[in-house]
């Protein structure tokens, strides 16, 4: 979850009041938000993906005043189009570009740490790291209307926060940013944005111009957004106009004209959401009674222009508000709006039955018989390394992509190599152990991988042979109504001749052996062990079976 | 406030012994009277103070017993003696190292005699020569009483208190060695004369453990239950037992099933698109990147992927979040990150109805492992489905789990899930670890119920827990890794099953 850090100061002066750091903690909740860290007169809050709106102090301390009534909605009046973004010569790999402008803008030092930190949480949340979408602010005073978005093969400028001119081949060799993102551009078709001057405003989506850049100086702000999902850009552009537009007292926004032969679209639109919702759709899902002009006026705080016609509510989001789709979100805002605490928490009985799950039902009951045996119960994680899977003489098994240690690399396919390490944690603990486990294994047959519950079973020391582990296995069938037949086996990680296979009415359900010394030396294992395994997934469908036919 | 004492046979002699004696006696020799030893009194003697009918004085007692070289100063002489032996006899006068030689002491011996006769005025030392003084009543009485002494003493030789100004020369010296024993006097209490005098003591065998041959011959008439002493730890029983963290999930899951919900089960390696697409998390979101998710590296295919499923899915993401979809990221091979993976599926499944169904299973993610997050884990999941179901139903659902598993009031706060309108986090609140947020839920969104084919009729409240982190407070556990332990030595102080109560 996005975590942003604003000034407690500077977000006061948006909402319109001056905010303490309780009553900050407070309202955030209704923005779903939480204070993490406090240092200075800095404050960390971490933030939900929904509301991109709320990602730096211009959003966050507008929703605050409006909530709290220290200020209203902003109107929001689009002029021009004042130029255009000439796309005929953009890069095929990544086509789309839209640009608005903001005038008026006063910039502190912290505005410009705000709308960095905004365009920064933009990119990594809602861009998929630049490779969708990619933000650009600036100083229009520098540039000269209008604008191209094109493909070339090589160009020189000065990038943001270097003194010297650098070639793009050299931007993506030697800066950090060049580095980082240089797998989303192509040589031979680097994406640039210019100006009717040829002037280089950035080398999207890696690095802008140091020429063109925003300063406190700046009274005049020129976005771009460029990238692979127009949808989403116009979007991500409505969020960046909007708090662009809290920084100014008077702000003037203009519209660039998209060009193409044969296309153009105008941005930015800042169409508010209009969504109606019935009172009784509100009560309907959230359960109580409401009253209109409460909820108009919920609603009001919650930061929509709404009204009350008989029984429907209709709703109107600002332009900033992306997560607005459908009449679920604003009864969300109603309900958060009343406060879930004051929502009476009810449940009616059930009009159905409950029940567990068979293999769960059958796994408690082999459970009780094991330890009635006298073994003691152990637990492992499904997420194993693959060499303890490969060393137990498994093959076929879910190995992850993306491992994040060496040791959980593998999703186990039995449980054979889990009770070969819980022998091995127990080794020095105990002189002799009669353990079993129940659990899940995930088995992979051609190219399907399926879950199978299965029961192992672990004797360790000395003197425990195949008929110990035989008369355990063989005890819990019987005790489960099942007579069990034994063949020979030879496979796992068993001594030949010395391991069997179990079979339940002719279906083979698993193994039981004394485990292979050269296996146990490898695995640096120092005492005889006997494992077997059953598949209680097998046994199911055998009782079911027997079931049937009686 | 005496009534008739009835004594086991051994403890009867006892008292009788020390009654007899008139005078407080040690526990060895009570034990010689009785021809036992004295550590097999002991418990008795014990016994019986614990009752109120002994004394016991527990004093410490020095005994005294010679060491070899006593031994030898005994049968030959002291060494001061032997040399003014030997001065005397070669006319009272001598180079020092003359004599020395002819006396056969070590040098030590020799050196330590010398200074000795010295300080007892019996000889006189003027450059190298020694000379006899003829002064010898100081070094007489000395000799006399350590001689006296080491002759006095035959195996060893107690003495209670101090010991004496000699004991503690001839310790100095090496002569005698000093063993420290604590000594048990006994003596009657003045309770234990009375029932004597009245005749209110008597004897009998006592029962301690109770055998079938007494009830066969009826022999136990004759005794006397010995009283249980309350005070005695009894030792506790090793156990083979459930591990308690399988057995705490099966109690959640009774307690489920009792609010009637069905329990289901999925595949733990899917598809995304039953992980985060039907469920309307953007592709591009940062949950579905490889630092958060679990990618599989074989070449498997999804459980299924309808094609109205992915036709509605595309169809959604487009709408809600404004993005190109793309079948291919939507059929890539992962771990599970979530049980709502199995939630979901069963309405795609079961579709319209009113049911209750519940998942309680482990799901994986790629988090750092720390005292509360490992990359597997447990999740609970469920779904109440249903015409009338409602936000407040949630709540309600929330407020009688917490009940029913014993941890007091739910609060509620806003939350969000990129499936879930309204959504909620519940939290409880721990004495020791202050807030607990281990309820996050919400009502499906309609652009999920649909893409997985529930019309908006119907309503889903869907919710989870943080079952493993419930799981660590009720068993006491710091580690969410101690959960799935295989250590034996773990599970067996893992603290019991009290949340039954």
């Amino acid at each position: 979850m996005p975590t942003i850090k604003v000034s407690l100061s500077d977000i006061s002066s948006i909402a319109g009041v001056e905010l303490t750091l309780d009553k900050l903690r407070e309202v955030i909740e209704v923005l779903k938000g939480e204070v993490e860290e406090v240092e200075g007169g800095y404050v960390s809050i971490e933030l939900n993906y929904d509301r991109p709106d709320l990602f730096s102090a211009e959003g966050l301390g507008r929703a605050i005043g409006v909530y709290l009534g220290s200020r209203g909605l902003p109107r929001y009046s689009v002029n021009g189009p004042a130029t255009r973004l000439d796309l005929s010569k953009a890069p095929s790999y990544r086509p789309y570009a839209y640009m608005a402008i903001v005038r008026n803008v006063e910039l502190s030092d912290e505005a410009i740490r705000q709308l960095f930190q905004l365009q920064e949480v933009l990119h990594r949340d809602y861009g998929g790291d630049r490779r969708l979408v990619s933000i650009g602010l600036y100083d229009l005073d520098t540039l000269k209307p209008p604008f191209g978005y094109i493909a070339v093969k090589e160009a020189t400028y000065r990038p943001l926060d270097y003194r010297e001119e650098m070639t793009l081949t050299e931007v993506l060799e030697a800066t950090e940013k060049g580095r980082a993102y240089s797998s989303l551009v192509k040589p031979g078709e680097y994406p640039l944005l210019v100006d009717s001057e040829g002037r280089v405003l950035s080398f999207p989506p890696i690095l802008n111009s140091e020429d063109t850049k925003v300063t406190e100086s700046t009274r005049n702000i020129l976005i771009d957004v460029t990238g692979i999902e127009p949808e989403l850009m116009k979007r991500v552009l409505n969020v960046m106009v909007t708090s662009v537009a809290e920084r100014s007292r008077n702000p003037v926004i203009e519209s660039v004209e998209a060009v193409r032969p044969g296309y153009s679209e105008v941005t930015p639109r800042l169409d508010w959401v209009r969504v109606e919702v019935k009172l009784s759709d509100i009560e309907g899902l959230l359960g109580v009674k409401v009253n209109p002009d409460v909820v108009v006026n919920l609603l009001g705080r919650m930061g929509y222009e709404a009204s009350c016609n008989g029984e429907v509510v209709e709703a109107q989001a600002p332009p900033y508000r992306i997560d607005v789709h459908d009449a679920v979100d604003v009864i969300e805002d109603v309900a958060i709006g009343l406060g879930y605490g004051n929502i009476e928490p009810s449940l009616p009985p059930p009009t159905h039955f409950g029940a567990k799950h068979p293999v769960e039902v059958l796994s408690n009951l082999v459970r009780e018989l094991l330890v009635g045996m006298g073994l003691q119960e152990v637990v492992n994680f499904n997420l194993i390394s693959d060499e303890a899977m490969v060393k137990a003489g498994f093959q076929d098994f879910v190995k992850l992509k993306n491992p994040k240690i060496r040791d959980y690399s593998a999703l186990r396919s039995s449980l054979i190599p889990s009770l070969l390490l819980t022998a091995k944690v127990n080794q020095r603990l105990v002189g002799r152990l009669e353990a079993f486990e129940v659990g899940d294994v995930i088995e992979v047959k051609g190219d399907t991988a399926t879950t199978d519950r299965r029961v192992g079973v672990l004797l360790m020391g000395d003197g425990f042979t195949l008929t110990d582990g035989l008369s355990i296995v063989k005890s819990l069938l019987r005790y489960l109504g099942l007579d069990a037949g034994i063949r020979r086996y030879s496979g796992g990680p068993f001594i030949n001749v010395r391991s069997v296979e179990v079979l339940v009415n002719g279906v083979s359900v698993g193994v039981v052996g004394e485990v292979d010394p050269e296996v146990l030396v490898d695995l640096g294992i120092e005492k005889p062990l006997v494992v077997g395994e059953l598949s209680l997934g097998l046994i199911m469908g055998v009782l079911k079976g027997l079931k049937g036919s009686q | 406030m005496w009534s008739m004492v009835v004594l086991p046979p051994l403890q009867y002699s006892i008292v009788k012994a020390l009654i007899e004696a008139n005078q407080p006696i040690d526990a060895d020799s009570l034990a010689g009277k009785l021809g036992k030893r004295a550590e097999d009194i002991m418990r008795d003697l014990e016994e019986l103070r614990s009752r109120g009918l002994v004394n016991l004085e527990h004093r410490p007692v020095n005994k005294v017993s010679l060491t070899s070289l006593g031994e030898a100063y005994l049968k030959n002489g002291l060494p001061e003696e032997r040399l003014l032996s030997h001065l005397r006899s070669i006319g009272g006068r001598a180079k020092v190292g003359e004599l020395a030689r002819l006396t056969g002491l070590s040098d030590e011996e020799f050196a330590a005699a010398l200074g000795r006769l010295r300080r007892l005025n019996a000889i006189s030392l003027t450059g190298d020569s020694v000379t006899l003084t003829g002064v010898e009543e100081g070094l007489r009485a000395y000799v006399n009483e350590l001689k006296g002494l080491l002759a006095g003493i035959r195996g060893e030789v107690e003495y209670p208190g101090e010991l004496p100004s000699i004991v503690e020369e001839a310790r100095r010296r090496g002569l005698v060695k000093v063993r420290q024993v604590r000594r048990v006097l006994a003596s009657p209490t003045q309770g234990l004369m009375e029932l004597y005098r009245s005749g209110e003591l008597s004897s009998a065998r006592v029962i301690t453990s109770l055998t079938s041959a007494d009830l066969a011959s009826g022999a136990w008439r004759g005794g006397v239950f010995k009283e249980f002493d309350l005070t005695v730890e009894v030792p506790l029983r090793p156990i083979r037992r459930r591990h308690p963290f399988t057995q705490f999930l099966d109690h959640v899951r009774d307690e489920l099933v009792a609010m009637g919900f069905e329990e289901v089960k999925d595949n733990h390696v899917d598809a995304a698109l039953w992980n985060f697409d039907v469920l309307l998390v953007p592709q591009y979101h940062p949950a579905r990147r490889e630092t958060d998710v679990f990618y599989v590296e074989n070449r498997l295919k999804p459980s299924e992927a309808p094609g109205d499923v992915m036709g509605r899915a595309s169809g959604e993401h487009r709408a809600v979040w404004g993005y190109g979809w793309s079948g291919e990221e939507a059929l890539r091979i992962l771990l599970r990150t979530h049980t709502t993976l199995v939630t979901i599926r069963q309405i795609y499944l079961r579709g319209r109805g009113e049911y209750r169904l519940f998942s309680l299973d482990r799901v994986y993610r790629p988090d750092t492992p720390d005292p509360t997050h490992f990359m597997e884990f447990h999740q609970l999941e469920g779904i109440i489905v249903g015409r009338g179901v409602t936000f407040r139903n949630l709540l309600g659902f929330f407020t009688e789990l917490a009940k029913r598993l014993g941890l007091g009031r739910v609060y509620f706060k806003p939350a969000y899930f990129p499936f879930t309108e309204p959504s909620v986090e519940g939290y409880v609140k721990h004495p020791r670890l202050g807030q607990l947020e281990v309820f996050p839920g919400g009502m499906f969104r309609p652009e999920v119920l649909r893409v997985v084919g529930l019309d908006r009729d119907y309503k889903v409240a869907a919710w989870g827990v943080g079952i493993d982190r419930l799981a660590m407070v009720v068993l006491g556990v710091d580690d969410i890794r101690t959960l799935y332990t295989n250590n034996v030595r773990e599970v067996e102080s893992m603290r019991g099953v009290a949340w039954v109560v």
